[in-house]
């Protein structure tokens, strides 16, 4: 009987601690390897880990809420190797509190082959490989060809095949489990059980937990229109308020009660995580990473016409294309015609391992404000999409940022970020750079302006672009020309749509 | 001095018959004064040319009206139950509704069909029908309920006036309600609803009878730190969406009350348009109360258990308001 303890793993560069949120496994349940166990609040994301196994949970050793730490030991697992003869044995309940006592009932219950199947639940326990049973699909050709291999485990295999659905009529023979035909049926029988076991998974009871598990759709909220609306609209997560509803859907009165307890004390307040995350890295970026800014003006004629053109025909449904999405797409062809600012810098200047890290392809930061502070999910390989895709992720993104969604891959990888205002933002204003990026667009509020084109007087609409860069990676010479083309770009006519 | 729901109706009439010499009466005995008495001694005062008895057809009623509108005149008819509106509904469905529409606009057919709904006294299944969800689903009727003697009054003047085809729903149970005649009645619009009592905690829409039953109802709820806001339709076809958005938009909760089953009635019109118009603004299900789906019975004692009243919409708005008991 292989029992794994499950630990936390790293999240990201910089995790140190994380809050553990909620189980989404409960005792008994199955798991299946990369099936989300529990979720951590990170300082910058909720992050749903999963397992690295596949087996039962039979012990949580962290509490809801708990500060855990890397390395953290998160809980136990039974793994399904020698488990199915457990299961088979009925009178254990699904959710054995204790693997010893799941492989002692299973010993004992496997009584016709006896010390064989003894023996095949000692070869899974110690040999690890045998624990193949962790993935059900994947255990199969494994077990099987133990079984071949080894007359001892032979009866095992044939357990395991009796305890199968799909193989009934030929398992029936085997699984009836007579010692005698059960060694010539396994090695005959390997490739077919084979096929036959990768439907099922290895056991009756389990088999119907791990559907359950897999299938199950992720529990609805039950919440009344108008308390989601105002949930929304205040930032709060519903998962956090309790409902008094019928039952137990939250109601306006819940969502309200929540946001009065939300409301902010008076006096010294404690650091959010996000605040925490957004204070570490900024102050990293200011006292560490020499800045300088350039400055250019945009002129958004073209953009504008580009934009109505393709919003136009948009597939029905579709984000619609913003001007973040010209941005973005404008900057990741810029990032790679100049790529000596797609790049990181890395370690003290003085130490000998200190180096510029180019970046492979365009990965955009897009900085997104949300509750108490702000989040800069990476948009990766933004070179490979055009504008309606971009647009589509963008907005998920985004989207999934506002709802602290985001998987923490969406928070690596960028050398360059964009911020955008909007159109209630100011005429021009500066970032600083967001490490370990290396460069920031800082994008004023569009305004019809006059400006002087060609001697004449005309109007446009106009914009001024703030590009902060690292200058340990990068000089005014290279800022400026990289600008000089993204404004280029961005009043040319040459679109990816 | 208090009068009657048909003291005050027959006064609205009279005086419409003054003012307006287009305006006549036609029906079964109404020179006579109706079955119920309303038309008492107009016959008399405006001549049994303007208030005229007619055959027991009520297809030949509503056929000589529909004529009489498109020819000038501003007849009110009426159909001594809506249980024999039935009789009618190929005039007034198939014409009266039409003519506006299939003319482009050359004709209009300004009728009031008067007609009396509703339990009231062991009238039995075939007398206490309340069918006024067959014409909300008719283009090109107006569907009026008047809640008492003085909405009546103005509704009815008001109906008259209107140059399209008005089916005006008296409630029998009403006929008995007492009001007093203050010196000037401001006529209120067709097609809006009216907030017969504020509140902040629940949405109670009714029309006709069942607008006094849901001021009782409201009444009690306040004891128990329940605040209703009682919305009288009064127009049920066109219904007033915008006096209903601004109350739930308010409230969140919804509690629709009818004397009519709930099966296909006005109740599951208004409950639709709120799911999908105001669907943000709910904070729990649309809940209605209406009669069960049976024949009304005879006996009394049936009648009375059968008839949504009160109780029922206490609990329903306690169930509603998930504060049992």
């Amino acid at each position: 009987m292989a029992r794994v303890a499950l630990e936390i793993p790293k999240v990201g560069l910089v995790m140190e601690q994380a809050r553990l949120v909620r189980w989404l496994k409960n005792v008994g349940d199955t798991v299946t390897q990369g099936e989300p166990i529990l979720e951590l609040e990170t300082e910058k994301s909720l992050v749903e880990i999963e397992s690295t196994e596949t087996g039962r949970l039979v012990e949580q050793l962290l509490a809801v809420d708990a500060e855990v730490h890397i390395g953290d030991q998160a809980a136990w697992l039974e793994t399904d190797a020698a488990s199915s003869a457990g299961v088979r044995a009925g009178s254990l309940p699904a959710a054995s509190p204790s693997a010893a006592r799941g492989a002692e009932s299973g010993a004992g219950n496997a009584s016709a082959p006896g010390g064989a199947a003894k023996s095949g639940g000692a070869t899974a326990s110690t040999a690890p490989s045998a624990s193949a049973g962790n993935a059900a699909p994947t255990s199969a050709p494994r077990s099987a060809s133990v079984g071949g291999a080894a007359p001892a485990s032979a009866p095992r295999s044939a357990s395991v095949g009796g305890a199968a659905p799909a193989s009934a009529p030929r398992s029936a023979s085997v699984g009836g489990a007579a010692p005698a035909i059960a060694p010539r049926a396994a090695p005959n029988e390997a490739a077919a059980s084979t096929s036959a076991r990768s439907i099922p998974p290895p056991s009756g009871t389990g088999s119907a937990n791990a559907r359950g598990a897999t299938n199950a759709p992720p529990t609805r909220i039950m919440c009344s229109p108008v308390a989601r609306r105002l949930a929304a609209q205040n930032g709060l997560d519903l998962r956090t308020v309790k409902g008094t509803g019928p039952r137990g859907r939250i109601q306006l009165a819940d969502v309200r009660h929540a946001i009065e307890a939300k409301a902010p004390a008076s006096g010294p307040q404690p650091l959010s995580s996000m605040r925490r995350a957004v204070a570490r890295s900024m102050t990293i970026s200011a006292t560490t990473i020499p800045q300088f800014i350039v400055s250019q003006s945009v002129d958004w004629t073209a953009v504008q016409a580009k934009r109505t053109e393709l919003n136009a025909h948009l597939q029905h449904g579709a984000p619609k294309i913003t001007v973040n999405d010209f941005l973005l797409q404008a900057i990741a062809r810029a990032l790679l015609t100049y790529p000596a600012l797609n790049s990181t810098f890395r370690g003290n200047p003085d130490s000998p391992d200190a180096a510029i890290v180019p970046a492979q392809g365009a990965h955009i930061g897009l900085v997104v404000a949300v509750e108490n502070g702000l989040l800069v999910p990476i948009l990766h390989d933004v070179q490979q999409l055009g504008l309606a895709d971009l647009a589509r992720r963008r907005a998920d993104t985004v989207d999934r940022a506002l709802k602290s969604r985001l998987k923490q891959a969406e928070l690596e990888g960028g050398t360059f970020s964009l911020s955008n205002l909007g159109a209630r933002g100011p005429d021009r204003f500066t970032a600083i750079v967001n490490p370990p990026q290396s460069a920031i667009l800082a994008v004023g509020r569009q305004r019809d302006c006059v400006v002087a084109i060609n001697g004449g007087i005309h109007v446009r609409p106009m914009s001024e672009l703030s590009l902060t860069v690292d200058h340990r990676v990068a000089d005014g010479r290279l800022a400026s020309e990289f600008l000089r083309y993204l404004v280029e770009i961005l009043e040319g006519n040459e679109w990816r749509a | 001095m208090t009068q009657t729901f048909i003291e005050i109706l027959r006064r609205a009439l009279d005086e419409e018959l003054a003012r307006d010499k287009a305006v006549h009466l036609l029906g079964e005995d109404v020179a006579a004064g109706g079955a119920f008495g309303v038309t008492r001694g107009l016959a008399q005062k405006h001549g049994e040319t303007r208030v005229r008895n007619t055959p027991i057809s009520e297809a030949a009623i509503t056929g000589m009206a529909t004529g009489a509108a498109l020819c000038g005149l501003r007849p009110v008819l009426e159909i001594m139950f809506i249980d024999f509106a039935t009789l009618s509904l190929d005039c007034l469905v198939n014409q009266s509704a039409k003519y506006r529409y299939m003319s482009g606009g050359q004709l209009s057919v300004p009728m009031v069909v008067r007609t009396q709904a509703g339990a009231a006294g062991g009238a039995a299944a075939q007398h206490s029908q309340s069918l006024e969800a067959w014409f909300i689903h008719v283009p090109g009727l107006i569907v009026v309920a008047p809640s008492s003697p003085l909405e009546a009054y103005g509704l009815l003047k008001s109906a008259i006036r209107m140059e399209d085809p008005v089916l005006f729903i008296e409630h029998k149970r009403l006929y008995t309600m007492r009001q007093e005649m203050p010196a000037t009645v401001e006529l209120p619009p067709i097609g809006r609803a009216r907030v017969a009592r504020a509140g902040d905690d629940l949405t109670l829409i009714a029309y006709s009878a069942m607008v006094p039953t849901a001021l009782e109802a409201a009444e009690e709820l306040a004891r128990s730190g329940v605040s209703v806001e009682v919305l009288d339709l009064r127009t049920l076809l066109p219904l007033d969406m915008e006096t209903i958005a601004a109350s739930v938009s308010k409230t969140h909760r919804v509690l629709i009350a009818h004397e009519a089953v709930q099966n296909g009635g006005v109740g599951a019109e208004i409950a639709a348009r709120i799911g999908s118009e105001l669907f943000d603004e709910l904070d729990a299900p649309v809940t209605r109360v209406g009669c069960p789906f049976v024949p009304i019975p005879f006996a009394p004692e049936l009648e009375h258990a059968l008839l949504p009243g009160r109780e029922n919409i206490v609990r329903a708005a306690r169930e509603l308001l998930g504060t049992q008991g």
